[in-house]
């Protein structure tokens, strides 16, 4: 029995007021693909940074292949043969596959003066053909998709000599296609003796593609478990540390009146380009209107035009019966919009305030925190404890910054700031993405307490089990247009997945207009 | 430039910075002194060498210390020329902190200043014969004194902000060039029209005795509005929605902020802070407006970046830079210390101090720091 590739001993790594990893022991064979799943903060990524050589333990021991190792850097690592792949790619994008694998190893000619294109593109050619990955070494990256960069940042891992593959959640950029694609060369990569390790919180990835799983769970280890041994339901449970119900009930709600409508609605992305052509939507009071497709055939930009942020080209917009067109942003959030944004990093917290000014953003002038421009910061803080603690945000602390959260529970914040406007329309966009499945249930259930209540819920995903099984009726959107509006409850997935690739298959099954009164 | 390549131990420092708690960026700011006061003593001894006088050292450190920094305890002209640049430095320090907080980069607080000093003077000037007698006649030309530079300084900057907010012109660009254009457009005017009669040089006649003030009263003043911006900057809705927009312009989109006015809104801020600080220079310093106005403006850009454009760090930075610059003008009376060492001196400490700050502020922009 040979060594295992990585044996972390008792690591232990403390943050000012944090306990990110506590006691942690991980064994990773050789050749095996080994995936390490919690829920967002649990310290899976900081974990992995240890091993990465970007963060030293507190306490605790690394050892690579048998050898006790202390990484000062990433250098360290990678001279070890640990190579790591972030979430967010480091390539240069104008440079060739070739130029970007080989960057800072290039191999020399002429005494060391000059970069030898052909051997390089050869060596790169070489260790495609080896792991039978299908790229071209001359093409550009920036004309390469998401899921063939990553194969690029893996053969720059490769080159450099890597044994051991870190990937931080490589699945959460890539469409399921890619996904599956990923996973042959997962197969690819360890039939060649190297090791795998990735970071997931998604459940079904984990048992499709690990040999073995690690839960984290509050910075501890919760048990390593075979993935041919153990259900979802089980390696949920480890997650989360309770039982998680996956079918979330949705109570009948009568249908009022249209909340929010786009009456023929063109709008333009940045670039000019006809991105929504002509979408014809209404969301009734009382109803969750889901919008399903591939990301990028405009539900960003309807989006924006229905909450004020983009100026359509042509159309009407109206929220409670009234034409909001020509509203400013500012008009829309006092008229009772709600709105979770798909960028929360940019749009929808301020990174280096506290919670308690993130949770003012779009409040800042509501006469709840404000008298007359003048901010009642204890209201504000109030406020923001009280999202905290309905959310379960960690930390639980009004005074943290937003940036030292993690995606998870930023995305918490967010929504449960949203929410609570007691909005009578709310346009999510994303709400779970990068949250963990207790948190998911949770908000699942919020966005349905607020159906209840009567909100007209707009809810744009790219996930098809929350919109089937959230949404009251379903539309499809393909190239700026809304083709289909079906029933989630009907629809098959096939269906579903030849409406987002624009075709029409025949008997889909329509939704019933729910709406009651006129737009 | 791109953070992810930067070295591993830069960014670690930068990361560390970003981390820091206000108690230990203050250690980090002393300590910069200390070293920067170190170095320059270093300096000064080693010019002292090439110098020529009869001892080794011709310059002692101490001594050029003991003035630039303790000069106005013990020389009372000394004292009353750093309480004037200290108040002159407080006002065009929080002009361009306000506006570096909103991510604009105002760097025509000069020329805001110039010409808000100009409408000051003309203004005083003009009502001081309609004015009361005594007292309250003097408190009325001076308020309206300074109404009319804050107006005037408010608009000069308006322009800019809008140039830059609909017609997406580089308010650095703009702001430089409209500086040029304020000295010159004062110079023509003043020599055109508002001249002091039988005068050699360039200025319009004195305003009204009355109407002048002390440098405690201009203080004071100064200390008041920096008081009372840092409460509007974070504690009003207006401060939210202005620091938001400068840090992260998207958020404030996303907050129902109007980008374009906030843009006007917080150019024309700065700028009427700036030309109340003309108006005090007229009022407090001259007595008239007079070419070649002081580099007041461009001294705020240092001491804003000095009190990381922060409004109270300001209230600390102003007065070190203004005590420096009275403290070198008697070095060179005094100790014959050439003016240019000393400048060196002054260069050292605010690169010193400033760097840890501005590595700080292009940390947080980059995201460093804070990672779990």
């Amino acid at each position: 029995m040979t060594a295992p590739a990585v044996d972390l001993r008792q690591i232990t790594k403390q943050f000012p007021g944090v306990l990110a990893n506590d006691e942690v022991d991980l064994t990773v064979d050789r050749g095996s693909v080994h995936a390490l799943l919690g829920e967002n903060g649990a310290g899976k990524t900081t974990l992995m940074n240890v091993l990465y050589g970007l963060y030293k333990p507190t306490s605790g021991t690394v050892v690579v292949d048998g050898q006790e190792r202390t990484f000062d850097s990433p250098r360290d690592a990678i001279d070890a043969g640990v190579g790591m792949i972030h979430q967010h790619f480091m390539l240069v994008e104008p440079m060739t596959v070739t130029q970007n694998i080989v960057l800072g190893n290039e191999p020399r000619k002429w005494g060391g003066l000059a970069v030898d294109r052909e051997q390089a593109r050869e060596a790169v050619a070489e260790l495609a053909d080896r792991y039978g990955f299908d790229v071209d070494p001359t093409a550009t990256v920036a004309d390469l998709s998401v899921g063939e960069q990553q194969r690029i940042e893996i053969l720059k891992a490769l080159y450099r000599g890597a044994d051991v593959l870190i990937l931080d959640e490589p699945t959460a950029v890539l469409t399921p296609q890619e996904v599956e694609e990923l996973f042959e060369v997962f197969d690819e990569l360890t039939e060649a003796g190297k090791t795998i390790i990735f970071i997931s919180h998604k459940l079904s990835e984990v048992t499709a593609a690990a040999d073995e799983v690690t839960v984290l769970r509050d910075g501890k280890n919760v048990g390593t478990v075979d993935t041919d041994d153990v259900d979802d339901t089980e390696l949920a449970e480890l997650m989360v540390g309770r039982e998680v119900l996956f079918d979330t009930e949705k109570s009948p709600v009568d249908a009022g009146a249209v909340g929010l409508a786009a009456r023929d609605l063109v709008v333009e992305d940045d670039r000019g380009v006809r991105a929504v052509d002509g979408v014809d939507l209404e969301v009734a009071e009382g109803e969750v209107f889901g919008v399903a497709g591939v990301d990028g055939n405009g539900q960003s930009e309807l989006v924006e035009a229905l909450t004020g942020l983009r100026t359509p080209s042509s159309g009407r917009v109206a929220l409670g019966g009234t034409d909001v067109t020509d509203e400013s942003r500012r008009q829309r959030i006092e008229d009772g919009m709600a709105y979770v944004p798909e960028d929360r990093q940019a749009r929808g917290l301020v990174m280096s305030y506290d919670l308690t000014e993130n949770g003012l953003l779009g409040s800042q002038r509501d006469p709840q925190f404000a008298d007359a421009g003048r901010i009642r910061w204890d209201d504000a803080e109030t406020h923001a404890e009280e999202i905290v603690a309905e959310y379960d945000v960690r930390p639980a602390d009004a005074g943290a910054e937003a940036r030292s959260l993690s995606g998870g529970n930023q995305q918490k914040f967010i929504v449960g700031r949203e929410f609570a406007r007691e909005p009578e329309a709310v346009v999510a966009s994303h709400p779970t993405r990068g949250v963990d499945v207790g948190s998911v249930e949770f908000i699942h259930d919020r966005l349905l307490d607020l159906r209840e209540q009567g909100a007209a819920v707009l809810l744009v995903s790219s996930k098809l089990d929350e919109v089937r099984s959230l949404s009251d009726r379903l539309g499809v959107m393909h190239d700026g247009e809304l083709i289909d509006v079906v029933d989630p409850t009907e629809v098959t997935e096939e269906q579903l997945g030849l409406l987002m690739a624009g075709e029409r298959p025949p008997d889909v099954p329509r939704a019933a207009v729910r709406a009651g009164g006129d737009a | 430039m791109n953070p992810d390549r930067l070295p591993d131990s830069v960014a670690g420092v930068m990361g560390r910075l970003v981390d820091a708690s206000a108690g230990e960026r203050l250690i980090v700011s002393v300590a910069a002194l200390l070293t920067a006061v170190l170095l320059g003593g270093v300096v000064t001894l080693v010019a002292g060498m090439f110098a020529e006088c009869s001892a080794l050292f011709c310059y002692n450190p101490l001594a050029v210390y003991r003035y630039l920094f303790l000069a106005p305890l013990f020389d009372s002209f000394v004292l009353q020329q750093t309480l004037k640049n200290s108040a002159l430095l407080l006002f065009t320090g929080l002009a361009v902190a306000v506006s570096f907080r909103a991510g604009l980069f105002n760097i025509g607080t000069q020329g805001q200043l110039v010409l808000g000093a100009l409408a000051a003077a003309l203004a005083a000037i003009r009502v001081g014969p309609a004015a009361p007698e005594g007292a309250i006649g003097g408190v009325l030309i001076a308020g309206v004194a300074m109404v009319a530079g804050a107006v005037v300084g408010g608009l000069y900057a308006a322009i800019p902000g809008a140039l830059k907010a609909y017609a997406d012109a580089n308010e650095v660009i703009t702001t430089i060039m409209l500086n040029f254009i304020a000295s010159d457009v004062a110079f023509f005017l003043v020599s055109a029209y508002f001249q002091k009669p039988d005068s050699g040089s360039v200025e319009t006649r004195d305003v009204p005795a009355a109407a002048r003030f002390g440098p405690e009263l201009a203080l004071l003043l100064a200390v008041v509005l920096v008081l009372l911006m840092t409460y509007v900057l974070w504690g009003t809705a207006f401060g939210y929605d202005l620091r938001t927009a400068g840090i992260q312009p998207d958020a404030a989109d996303y907050a129902g902020v109007d980008a374009k006015r906030m843009v006007v809104t917080s150019m024309t801020l700065s700028g009427a802070i700036g030309g109340l600080g003309g108006a005090v220079w007229v009022l407090m310093s001259v007595g008239r407006w007079v070419n070649g106005v002081p580099s007041l403006g461009f001294d705020g850009i240092t001491v804003s970046v000095l009190a990381s454009n922060n409004p109270l760090g300001v209230l600390f930075a102003g007065p070190l830079f203004g005590s420096m610059q009275a403290g070198s003008l008697s070095i060179d009376f005094q100790l014959g210390v050439p003016r240019q060492l000393v400048g060196v001196i002054r260069g050292l400490v605010i690169l010193l101090v400033a760097m840890p700050e501005f590595f700080r502020t292009l940390g947080v922009r980059w995201g460093m720091g804070g990672d779990r």
